[in-house]
């Protein structure tokens, strides 16, 4: 066992191989607000990726409803009774068990196995709210009934535990972009990596006999656009770009700007130990002490901001950059009113106005000689 | 380092708790028609040998699912068969999702009859010589792999790339067209097509192992009554790969897994040290 750095739980940590970070970490930004599960990001990926026999029930990007719907079944709830009751306070390191330093001597993490039928229900729980409508109930604003929609990717750990586990090497971390592979020719389909990742994205094909999982775009990622899932988002909640830990922050970069710099985006289940690399902003309006658990202790200063954005012209910017393009944005800058995006060489890919210009209309149009008709 | 010590004394002949195996010489043949309860087994005198949970490389099992296997072994100047009982109380497959194979492995070194290298899986310049039997494996050779309607026949498929049931004046995809969307396949990953019921895989250490294309071996296993009986028959002499000989010793180690149990990998029982196989001369 080394001891590594994890900056999101803030402390050192045990895991089976010593620190080496990627030259770029390879990372995705969903806001939860915008969510509306349309599913467009799992179609784009499965038409994309897992079309293949063996891949039927494959789902390497899925969106679940929170709290009642997870794909396999209960993955979440599995993975947090198995690390147990921990406790972490706002603004300290998390001293708790992670799953590496959670595992039985014989295991390299606290785990448990999905069964087949647990892969069978990718949309259990849709729509499903938390907390008993009686009858006669109405609903009074805020409200204390919720849900909220939860995109997931692989998340391409910093520490995967897909990666230590597999007992043949099989998996590795790219050093490039930091996106973590299956090695399809040495793979032996042991499932290790199924048992192993707590957020149940390694998968077994059952017609290939060997394990499978996102593979984050790298042929669109290699050529400088944002992966499936990604560019065919339409209600724009998500940005694919390259995180660096907060000792290397670069505060022009979109991802280090939301996740280091305004703290507004936050890594889910960080307690686990394996530093994913998909971050959340969170749903405003979902219950506090479920979201503390996902998304950790700070999540209540990240939607005290996201609630006050409106006064705040630079983020809004970058919201709207969201989405707004195919490539993947290095940097990205506002102003008079106007959001830019920039590629790698620092060329411009896009600009975005901030706010929609507004237009008002006479109700005659003087030319036509005719009444503006507003029917819908 | 304290491993390798461990293994060196559990290496030496003081510790080990079997006796030899006597590969006795017969006129039988291994290479067809093997048949686990043959009468010429009788002549064979039995091994009984301990089996210890995999112990070296994480994941682990907690105990060992199997701690008895019973060896048998004959030879015909050709080919050496060994006979492999143990208990299992159902017999596994594989197929499903986390579904594991019933399975066990004979492994020889290569280099060095006398100096054996270590145990588990070899050593990098140092290789080991395995025979990888899986019923997985012989569900293959026997009926031909299982489709994934086979393992599940209620599953809904409009349809799979380069595959229609009408393709009108299409004269339809090359294997190659199809496997492109089979990741495995298109990998060129042996684990992914048909097998033959044994493998034969070549190791210098943990994670090393991979399967050889050319194999001179045949196995055959039957379970019944909550025991399999598994025959593995292997040419005697393989180009670099081990060489057994006639009037010679030899060692051999052994590894069983059980499906059933979730076996699989490094979660294995073995014997934990090898055990001299003595081949009959002429």
């Amino acid at each position: 066992m080394a001891r590594v750095k994890n900056w999101q739980i803030n402390r050192e940590m045990d895991y089976p191989y010593s620190e080496s970070r990627p030259k770029k970490q390879w990372s995705i930004i969903f806001d939860l607000n915008k969510c509306i599960a349309c599913q467009t990001c799992s179609l784009a990926c499965k038409t994309t990726w897992t079309s293949g026999k063996g891949q039927e029930y494959m789902f390497w990007n899925n969106v679940e409803t929170k709290p009642y719907g997870s794909y396999p079944l209960a993955w979440d709830v599995k993975i947090l009774e198995q690390l147990g009751q921990q406790a972490w306070k706002a603004k300290e390191p998390y001293y708790g068990k992670t799953i590496f330093e959670a595992a039985k001597p014989t295991e390299v993490v606290a785990h448990f196995h999905p069964k087949d039928e647990d892969w069978m229900y990718p949309n259990v729980g849709e729509d499903d709210c938390a907390g008993n409508v009686p009858h006669g109930d109405h609903i009074t604003l805020p409200h204390d009934k919720w849900f909220f929609y939860l995109p997931r990717t692989c998340a391409h750990c910093t520490y995967p535990a897909c990666l230590a586990s597999c007992p043949r090497k099989a998996i590795y971390k790219r050093e490039e972009d930091g996106i973590v592979l299956i090695d399809q020719s040495r793979c032996k389909g042991y499932g290790e990596c199924v048992r192993a990742c707590p957020y149940k994205k390694s998968m077994y094909n059952t017609h290939t006999r060997v394990s499978e999982k996102c593979i984050g775009c790298f042929p669109a990622v290699e050529q400088g656009l944002q992966p499936m899932c990604v560019q065919n988002c339409i209600g724009k909640i998500r940005i694919m770009g390259f995180v660096n830990p907060p000792w290397k922050m670069r505060k022009n970069n979109p991802i280090d700007y939301l996740i280091h710099d305004q703290q507004i985006a936050l890594p889910y289940y960080p307690q686990l130990g394996l530093e994913p690399n998909i971050y959340y902003i969170p749903p405003i309006h979902a219950d506090r002490e479920y979201l503390t658990q996902m998304f950790g202790p700070n999540v209540d200063q990240a939607i005290e901001r996201y609630k006050k954005l409106k006064d705040d012209p630079v983020t809004q910017g970058l919201l709207v950059l969201m989405g707004s393009t195919d490539r993947i944005m290095h940097s990205f800058d506002v102003k008079d009113g106007i959001a830019y995006g920039y590629d790698e060489k620092g060329d411009e890919v896009v600009r975005v106005p901030v706010t929609e210009p507004f237009i008002e209309r006479t109700a005659y149009d003087a030319n036509l000689k005719s009444l503006r008709n507003n029917t819908p | 380092m304290k491993f390798k010590v461990l293994f060196l004394l559990l290496m030496t002949p003081a510790f080990a708790q079997a006796g030899d195996i006597m590969v006795k010489k017969v006129k039988e043949d291994f290479s067809k028609g093997l048949d686990p309860y043959a009468a010429y087994w009788s002549q064979a005198p039995e091994v009984e040998l301990s089996l210890m949970a995999q112990p070296m490389m994480k994941p682990k099992p907690e105990k060992p699912e199997t701690s008895q296997l019973t060896v048998q072994a004959l030879h015909n100047g050709n080919y050496v068969a060994f006979r492999l009982r143990w208990k299992d109380s159902e017999k596994s497959e594989a197929g499903k999702l986390g579904q594991f194979s019933d399975a066990v492995a004979l492994e020889f070194p290569v280099k060095s009859n006398e100096n054996p290298p270590s145990v588990i899986m070899g050593e990098p310049g140092n290789p080991v010589h395995m025979f990888h039997w899986r019923a997985q494996y012989q569900y293959d050779e026997e009926h031909g792999k299982k489709d994934v309607k086979d393992i599940y026949p209620n599953l809904a498929v409009d349809a799979y790339h380069m595959d229609y049931a009408d393709s009108g004046k299409w004269k339809g995809a090359t294997q190659d067209q199809k496997e492109a969307y089979m990741h495995g396949m298109a990998a060129g990953n042996p684990q992914s097509f048909p097998k033959k019921a044994v493998d034969e895989i070549m190791a210098e250490g943990f994670g090393s192992s991979a399967v050889r294309k050319d194999q001179d071996s045949f196995a055959k296993g039957e379970w019944k009554n909550g025991e399999w009986t598994v025959v593995i028959s292997r040419a005697l002499k393989r180009d670099k790969g081990s060489v057994l000989e006639e009037g010679k010793s030899s060692s051999v180690a052994f590894a069983v897994w059980q499906g059933g149990k979730d076996e699989v990998g490094s979660r294995k029982a073995l014997t934990l040290f090898w055990t001299p196989l003595k081949v009959e001369g002429n």
